[in-house]
């Protein structure tokens, strides 16, 4: 259950951000922070919240950091574009190691009841599913991706742990194909009636109107398949999100404990578009009233089903984990977690 | 002493324990409701985790434990006498009022402001200058290639014109600045039409079209010291700068939401960099207004090209819509008025 509030959100947001901006960025990870444990203290479950407790001094760390890093890309990009070649290789090289950092330091600093979460997926098991999947999808000619998906749909669920109990997984990759392929064949269908809607429109207006009058409005046109081309590829990215979630809730075990998650494709995109059209309309300043609207929608769609009470999960130890990989994924906006 | 209720969680097993706190002077005194939890602990040990919105106020205390309480009367006492999380209980002040939020949004705007009109631009100006000429010279010639190849043809000026008209370009960089190296090339565009562009090394570009849509040379020169003025204040650089710098300052902005306001985003930073840009072209004319007026000629016939170039410009629909340049009119005018100061 969520019980967080668009207004009492937009504060929090709007004088975060401008202390963000005041000290040059330096309070980013304050920042950061507060905005995502007012999200995790929202969330409700049996009457106890969540708690994000995320030391800001070590994601400072990490920014610097990663900082440094795009600087240097910058700096050589500007002396030598060959350089950059490398500097984007290293990168990807380094990739699978910040996602699996990033995931530790996630978990770990994520807790319900004062019980951590943890996050026991392998280093080797991040090259495979982050390196080695993503090499094989030219030379499959893309057929991998659904088992891809799956893969990393794996590496999430089936390495999340609360506390001493392992959450398990127990999905397969063939539901995922025939999404994959619903969705793929739904959009290109779409692309198909779409384009021989703008040809016959066309048509109609080569007639009408003259050589200057083509010209704007081939423009016009331009803007308006980005703008179609946007609307079909949201459809496309919710219908997946929905399902994908679904299904991997629907295939996890935490000891005796079951999930459920009831999201609709269809609200899903509805939500996605609403926000992106109020966000645009209102210069930015609804992004928090969209963001807990869609937060709202998903947590309030997932449903735990317990037989046992929640009061007898235990803890497990663990060292710290430092916060590197946890800023670098949030500076490249990678989409991890739920 | 300060009494509230609350939750124990020991941080080993999931239980949730209700118990009743007091604190004294020195220590936290916890003791479970109907069962034998009792225990003492001394305020230093002791973490007040920072308030947030409405949510519930934590105690991290030793070992791993906490407790949890919605008293938030009773924390906040506690704080006041312990003197703990100062600056976020500022900020949850801020936070909690309206006033301050939109006083937040006000500041945020003016800040915004500050930086894209004064910090930015004076901080390209100081990389700028700092960037060694060897990095400068690298990115003229790989932006040359990409333009040869695509947009650039070898120019079919005869080469006596050519050679006249370079003749005339080294006299005048010589004498506005002598200590940077300057060469003019020619090259053939149907796609840029009547057009002329610096590139921070110093390499200057002119299109065949616009030597031949000229009337007299004088008017050229206008153009070639407009050009010089560009590189002798190293405005291609600067404008990079700018733009990744802008860049960086709408993204710390909408941080939270990449993806869907990057559309939005970049409306902000295209206006900014016109802006930008109409600040560099202004710069160029005042060097030629200056230099021009310096020699007692008139700007007249280069008020003439740059008419001339716009009026030509109205073929080439994706230069026009992407041109940088401010308004010809107000250009012109400005140039007027830069005469008669300068007189």
């Amino acid at each position: 259950m969520f019980n967080g509030s668009a207004g009492e959100y937009f504060r929090i947001w709007i004088v975060n951000t401008f202390l963000t901006i005041v000290t040059l960025g330096i309070y980013a990870p304050w920042a950061k922070v507060r905005n995502r444990r007012y999200f995790y203290k929202n969330t409700l479950l049996d009457g106890h919240s969540f708690d994000y407790t995320a030391n800001p001094v070590a994601i400072l760390k990490g920014y610097l950091i990663i900082g440094a890093g795009v600087l240097l890309y910058y700096l050589t990009e500007a002396y030598d574009p060959r350089f950059s070649f490398i500097f984007v290789l290293l990168f990807y090289l380094m990739l699978p190691f910040l996602i699996y950092k990033s995931l530790r330091f996630f978990a770990r600093n994520s807790t319900y009841r004062n019980i951590r979460f943890r996050f026991l997926g392998t280093l080797g098991s991040s090259f495979s599913t982050y390196l080695l999947y993503p090499i094989l999808v030219p030379i499959t000619l893309g057929l991998i991706i659904p088992h891809w998906a799956f893969e990393k749909k794996k590496f999430f669920f089936d390495n999340m742990a609360y506390g001493a109990s392992r959450n398990s997984f127990h999905g397969r990759s063939g539901p995922f194909y025939k999404v994959y392929l619903l969705a793929v064949l739904t959009l290109f269908g779409s692309f198909f009636l779409g384009g021989i809607a703008v040809a016959i429109a066309l048509r109609g207006m080569v007639d009408t109107l003259g050589n200057e009058g083509m010209r704007s409005f081939a423009l016009m046109s331009v803007i308006v398949m980005y703008f179609v081309m946007l609307i079909v590829m949201t459809f496309f990215q919710q219908y997946i999100f929905a399902w994908e979630t679904n299904y991997s809730w629907g295939q996890s075990r935490l000891d005796t404990v079951r999930f459920k998650s009831t999201l609709k494709a269809t609200k899903l995109i509805w939500i996605r578009i609403t926000n992106i059209l109020a966000i645009i309309f209102s210069l930015g300043l609804l992004a928090p009233w969209a963001r807990v609207r869609r937060t709202r929608y998903v947590l309030d769609n997932l449903t735990i089903i317990s037989a046992q009470s929640l009061d007898d999960f235990t803890s497990a130890v663990e060292p710290d984990v430092g916060a590197y990989g946890d800023a670098a994924t949030d500076l490249f906006d990678f989409e991890i977690g739920l | 002493m300060i009494t509230f209720d609350g939750t124990y969680f020991d941080g080993k097993s999931s239980r949730a324990h209700p118990v009743t706190i007091r604190a004294d002077e020195t220590r936290l005194i916890i003791a479970g409701a109907g069962s034998d939890l009792s225990l003492g602990i001394p305020l230093r040990d002791c973490v007040i985790q920072p308030p947030l919105g409405k949510t519930s106020r934590v105690i991290t205390l030793p070992e791993g434990a906490q407790c949890e309480t919605d008293d938030f009367e009773a924390i906040a006492a506690l704080e006041q006498r312990t003197g703990r999380n100062a600056g976020l209980r500022l900020v949850h002040v801020l936070e909690s009022r309206w006033k301050m939020a939109a006083l937040s949004f006000a500041g945020l705007v003016v800040c915004v402001w500050v930086f894209m009109t004064f910090g930015i631009p004076f901080l390209a100006k100081k990389a700028a200058y700092a960037i060694p000429p060897a990095v400068a010279e690298n990115l003229s010639e790989q932006t040359m290639k990409i333009l040869d190849s695509r947009f650039l043809r070898p120019s079919k000026l005869p080469q006596r014109r050519a050679r006249t008209l370079q003749a005339r370009f080294k006299k005048l960089h010589e004498n506005i600045d002598g200590k940077q190296k300057y060469w003019l090339e020619f090259r053939k565009s149907p796609a840029l039409g009547p057009n002329a562009f610096a590139l921070p090394s110093g390499l200057i570009i002119m299109t065949d079209e616009l030597v031949n849509l000229s009337e007299s040379t004088r008017e050229l020169e206008g153009v070639f010291v407009h050009e010089i003025a560009h590189v002798r204040h190293r405005h291609g650089m600067r404008s990079v700068i700018q733009n990744a710098g802008v860049f960086l300052l709408i993204a710390a902005v909408v941080g939270d939401i990449t993806s869907i306001t990057s559309a939005a985003g970049s409306l902000p930073t295209l206006l900014a960099q016109s802006g930008y840009s109409r600040d560099f072209e202004r710069e160029a004319d005042d060097t030629v207004a200056a230099y021009f007026s310096g020699r007692g000629w008139s700007t007249k016939p280069y008020q003439n090209i740059l008419r001339r170039i716009t009026k030509n410009m109205a073929n080439f629909p994706g230069e026009s819509l992407l041109s940088s340049h401010p308004l010809t009119d107000e250009r012109i005018r400005y140039l007027r008025e830069r005469e008669k100061a300068v007189k």
